[in-house]
């Protein structure tokens, strides 16, 4: 499970993730919406330290991630290699997909397990192979990016991930940049995810995706989670004026 | 044309192929490794690479050679010129190749290192995989450009006493007056070294041609 307790995070003076509280359950899917430039973004890059944080704390499974406190109270970052390790337990993928352009799709899939987690090179290949044939591309292996689809390379970029065999996909509004006709697709492969119940955390402005596949949903204003709970709690039953009015735009 | 003429060009421009070719190798090694000096994460060490860059980027080539070639007093006389003029050209190529590689890691994008960092790749094999191949795409016309002036740059180490195409027309043309053919003859001589330097080049660039996108026979 993952516990994020009293993570903010300031761009300057722009303070965009003002103490964000957060557990995910083993198995567990929440999304995250909220309008734009809310610090949803912010927080997928900060659980992955892609975005260092000021205070706060991030645990995957109690191990707290990214930052050490010195027993003198200093705060400081975990070594790189460390950093790597944990990296490793955790997938994300982008809204723009990505891949690497110089490589094959294939070879895109293998590269974490192969120098990562120096994983042979066979055992890496038949988990490639499996792993585009469950995104519905083992026809594609040896393709390179730029000869796909949006929807086809945003399926590759879900294959990356799960190469990796993370605890934790992160998805940073992976259909947004699809168009209309690629994203059931990509939406079918991550529903095929949940019965792996590995965590993720969805964020999406597809409000009818998110009532779907997650177990719950964290409304998220001005850097802070206003309101949380299950999905019919936050889309039919919002509380929060600010969630009211979102829900009303949305639609 | 003066007899004997023609052969003695070939073989200067054996030569200055030679010293050419070891100033393309010695020069790309020495600026991988400048190159990773200047993304270094402390300030001072990327300092040294803005040092080294401006100070031989900012000096003519024959300066430095003269420079080399009087502090290497040491060596033997008969091997001196040709050790001072490789290390000359290796240092004068390094540091532009270094600039060649610096701008290409500069414009790998901001998400492809997010997507390997995210990955979790260590990082030599993050240079292997992520930045060795990009900025080799990215970078192979100013490459192939640096080679090509390297060749030429190499005429400059006649100066030092450098026996190379340059040198060898001299001394024939000292001989027998024949200025014109001489030094038309090893103009055309340079010419096709470059040409072929520069064929090359576009067949690498070809044979490397990311797959997929619209630039892929431009
Ligand atoms: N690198 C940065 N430097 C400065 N400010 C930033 C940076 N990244 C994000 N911000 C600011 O932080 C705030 C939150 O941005 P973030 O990208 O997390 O929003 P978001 O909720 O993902 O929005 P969207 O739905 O548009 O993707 C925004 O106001 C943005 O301008
Ligand atoms: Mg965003």
């Amino acid at each position: 499970m993952i516990a994020v307790r009293g993570l903010q995070k300031s761009f300057g003076t722009a303070r965009v993730l003002r103490g964000i509280d957060l557990d995910i359950a083993d198995g567990e899917v929440v999304a995250l919406i909220g309008r734009s430039g809310c610090g949803k973004t912010t927080l997928l890059r900060c659980i992955n330290f892609l975005e260092e944080y000021d205070t706060g704390e991030i645990r995957l499974d109690g191990e707290e991630l990214w930052y050490r406190t010195t027993p003198g109270g200093a705060r400081r970052r975990v070594s790189e290699a460390e950093a790597r390790r944990m990296r490793q337990q955790m997938g994300i993928v982008f809204q723009q997909y990505n891949l690497f352009p110089h490589m094959t799709v294939l070879d895109n899939v293998l590269l974490g397990p192969r120098f990562a987690q120096r994983v042979s090179v066979a055992e890496a290949e038949a988990l490639g192979r499996r792993l585009l044939a469950r995104v519905g591309l083992e026809a594609k292996m040896s393709g390179y990016p730029a000869q796909l689809s949006g929807g086809q390379q945003q399926r590759v970029a879900i294959a990356r991930a799960l190469a990796m065999r993370p605890k934790v996909l992160l998805l940073d509004e992976i259909t947004s940049a699809l168009d209309p006709e690629l994203v059931g697709e990509v939406e079918d492969v991550i529903r095929s995810l949940l019965s792996d119940r590995i965590m993720m955390v969805l964020v999406t402005h597809a409000l009818g995706f998110a009532r779907e596949v997650a177990h719950r949903i964290a409304y998220l204003a001005d850097g802070a989670i206003v309101e949380l709970g299950s999905p019919a709690d936050i889309l039919d039953r919002p509380k929060d004026p600010s969630l009211k009015e979102f829900l009303r735009r949305v639609r | 044309m003066p007899p004997g003429s023609l052969a003695l060009l070939a073989q200067g421009a054996v030569v200055s192929l030679l010293l050419a070719a070891a100033a393309i190798v010695g020069g790309t090694l020495l600026a991988v490794l400048l190159a990773t000096i200047a993304f270094a994460r402390f300030a001072a060490v990327r300092a040294v690479y803005r040092v080294y860059v401006y100070v031989v980027r900012g000096t003519p080539l024959l300066v430095l050679a003269l420079l080399l070639f009087y502090a290497m007093p040491a060596l033997d006389l008969r091997t001196g010129p040709y050790i001072a003029g490789t290390l000359v050209l290796i240092v004068y190529t390094g540091a532009l190749f270094a600039e060649v590689f610096r701008g290409g890691v500069l414009a790998i994008p901001r998400p492809q290192w997010e997507s390997a960092r995210s990955l979790g790749l260590p990082p030599l094999a993050m240079f292997r995989k992520i930045v060795a191949p990009l900025v080799t795409r990215y970078t192979l016309p100013p490459y192939v450009n640096v080679c090509v002036m390297s060749v030429k740059a190499s005429s400059v180490l006649s100066i030092i006493s450098v026996w190379e195409l340059t040198l060898a027309a001299r001394e024939i043309i000292e001989r027998t007056f024949a200025v014109f053919t001489i030094l038309g003859l090893a103009a055309a001589f340079y010419f096709v070294m470059c040409f072929g330097i520069d064929r090359l080049g576009r067949l690498l660039e070809r044979h490397l041609a990311l797959k997929g996108f619209a630039g892929e026979r431009a």
